[in-house]
């Protein structure tokens, strides 16, 4: 097991450049989650710590070596892919342990060791077939699988439920999370997904177009976001932004609003609106409002409501709860 | 109405396109006494007299032996290094790459006749005349751009993924190719067998240049023996056709289904 730090990475692709000065340390045994909108350069940086892709600036250092010029069999990580990269041609056994015999490993302890990651990921009975004749969430297991039996340095997953039906993709989730817990590894996990950020990581890296925007912990980044970025990204149904009057009375350039942080009241200190849409979850209810001088926002309220499209519906968000931002998008600290 | 068009026309071309053989098939079995009837009746009493006289008087056995030697080290020759350039074409980085690959595409363009005299001096100067070796080496250079761009065109269809997956658990390049790009490439391993196995069993030019002594000789030189300038040997032209063709017909219909699949590779996702 080891740690992970970037110091000063950068990559450019000819002139442009994707990545910008990237400094962070990640501690042995973490579980971090690189999280952000498409393009962002999330994926990239994931493929520089596995030495998939070459740094153009700064260092990679895995544990305590210099990690730029290692290829990536040198850098004792593993990587599970989007795709899953299954090789089609082997077994679900055969692509387990094909690390192991690349390391002229003997037939014994590879089979064992595929046995038990087998065993820990259901896939005993799947052994001897083909990635083609299992489901997706089985490939996927292969992958992680594929992984695990090399018992690595640090683990790197890139997207790897992206591709599994939502059932399939929480369960995973767990499993993963799970699979952590009792191997203890360094784990760095990239999605758009900021579900998935919120439940798995210890902590969270928000990038915004080759920049990090803000690194902690799920709550940290959800109660105190640094940047209207963050607060929008992080969350979800995503935080309401409002500019205009109701900014300028509580002293912000932009006021953000959770949707689940404002109550449905009556009095002066409510936004009054007109209900647009209902989505009924069952556990809670969301409405889209459209309020005078606010525009479009989604409130969530705990469980179940009987509002109706084109009811007039009067907000009072929570106080103690919203988000001041200022002309750049920074918070106002009060 | 359209459709009976259609089926006519096939109809037609493949007339035209069988007939030859039924009359070579029909000749090469027909007794010498048979050969005043019209060409296109079959043969009323079969024999075998002139493949016999073919393979063992006409020197067909050593023909053969030789065809099949050059053919099939042409082949397996031609997959490992048209596949091995296509790899390196395909997943890996090096300087020079763009060069490489224009200098395929002028050995694409560039028709045989064109270069033969050089060549011949070529392999001349290597002192290889009269030897199958020469014509391997040969026949491997003029043939190896098409099998290049044919193993790239179905490498590039090879996800990007699994080449990295291979790397992350290890695996050297070669050990890549090897172990994980070949052996899902097999269409194309197919079709380039059996192409270059036809291309070097048909060829004449090349095997006319440089094999001239006649234990050297491959088929397609062979059949000339039968045409002289003032007589033909028809029986003996026809049973050497046959003879000449069996293994490539018997090839392509036990290999046609991958062939197929090699052959349209790359043209769609």
């Amino acid at each position: 097991m080891a740690g992970v730090q970037l110091i000063n990475l950068s990559k450019a692709y000819g002139d442009v450049e994707v990545l910008h000065d990237i400094n962070l340390s990640i501690a042995d045994g973490e579980f971090v989650v690189f999280v952000g909108p498409s393009g962002c350069g999330k994926s990239t940086l994931l493929r520089m710590i596995a030495g998939l892709e070459k740094a153009t600036g700064g260092d990679v250092m895995i544990g305590d070596k210099r990690a730029n010029d290692l290829s990536p069999r040198q850098r004792d990580i593993a990587m599970v892919f989007q795709s899953y990269a299954l090789y089609p041609q082997m077994t679900v056994a055969q692509n387990m342990g094909f690390s192991l015999s690349l390391e002229r490993r003997s037939k014994d302890e590879i089979s064992q060791k595929v046995k038990e990651a087998a065993e820990a990921l259901k896939l005993g009975p799947f052994l001897d077939r083909k990635p083609g004749q299992l489901s997706g969430g089985q490939r996927q297991r292969v992958a992680i699988g594929r992984a695990i039996v090399r018992n690595p340095q640090v683990f790197l997953l890139d997207e790897p439920l992206s591709n599994l039906d939502a059932a399939l993709r929480s369960e995973t989730r767990v499993e993963i999370s799970e699979l952590h817990q009792r191997m203890n590894t360094t784990m760095i996990y990239v999605t758009h997904d900021q579900v998935e950020a919120m439940t798995m990581a210890d902590r969270i890296v928000v990038l915004n177009a080759g920049n990090i925007e803000q690194v902690g912990s799920p709550m940290d980044l959800y109660n105190h976001p640094e940047s209207e970025f963050v607060a929008g990204f992080i969350g979800s149904p995503k935080m309401n932004f409002v500019k205009g009057r109701y900014a300028e009375a509580v002293g912000a350039t932009t006021l953000g609003v959770r949707p689940e942080h404002f109550a449905i009241g009556q009095g002066d200190d409510t936004w009054e609106g007109r209900v647009t849409l209902v989505e009924r979850l069952g556990h809670d209810t969301i409405l889209y409002v459209n309020v005078r001088d606010a525009g479009a926002l989604t409130v969530s309220l705990d469980g179940q409501h009987g509002h109706q499209v084109g009811d007039t519906v009067h907000l009072r968000p929570q106080l103690e709860f919203i988000h001041r931002f200022n002309e750049i998008g920074k918070p106002i600290v009060a | 109405m359209g459709r009976w068009l259609l089926l006519f026309v096939l109809g037609v071309i493949a007339i035209l396109m069988v007939s030859p053989l039924i009359l070579t098939v029909f000749t090469s079995f027909k007794p010498t006494t048979e050969l005043v009837n019209p060409p296109w009746a079959p043969p009323v009493s079969l024999t075998y007299e002139h493949y016999v006289r073919v393979w063992t008087e006409a020197g067909f056995s050593r023909y053969f032996f030789n065809t099949l030697v050059i053919s099939a080290v042409d082949a397996v020759v031609m997959i490992v290094i048209a596949s091995l350039a296509a790899y390196a074409m395909v997943f890996m980085d090096f300087r020079g790459k763009l060069v490489l690959r224009v200098l395929f595409l002028i050995g694409l363009m560039i028709p045989v006749t064109a270069i033969v005299l050089p060549l011949f001096q070529i392999v001349r100067g290597f002192g290889l005349v009269n030897t199958h070796l020469g014509v391997i080496f040969a026949d491997l250079a003029l043939a190896v751009s098409v099998f290049v761009f044919m193993f790239s065109s179905y490498f590039v269809g090879v996800p990007k993924e699994l080449h990295e997956a291979a790397r992350i658990d290890g695996a050297t390049e070669f050990q890549i190719y090897r172990r994980v790009v070949m052996p899902i490439a097999t269409p194309a391993v197919v079709t380039t067998a059996l192409l270059e196995f036809l291309w070097s069993w048909n060829d004449l030019l090349l095997r006319l240049l440089l094999l001239t002594r006649d234990e050297m000789r491959t088929l397609s030189v062979g059949l000339l023996n039968f045409q002289g300038t003032m007589t033909r040997d028809v029986t003996g032209l026809s049973s050497g056709t046959v003879i000449m063709a069996i293994p490539v017909v018997l090839l392509f219909l036990f290999f046609q289904r991958h062939f197929v699949r090699g052959m349209t590779a790359g043209a769609v996702k």
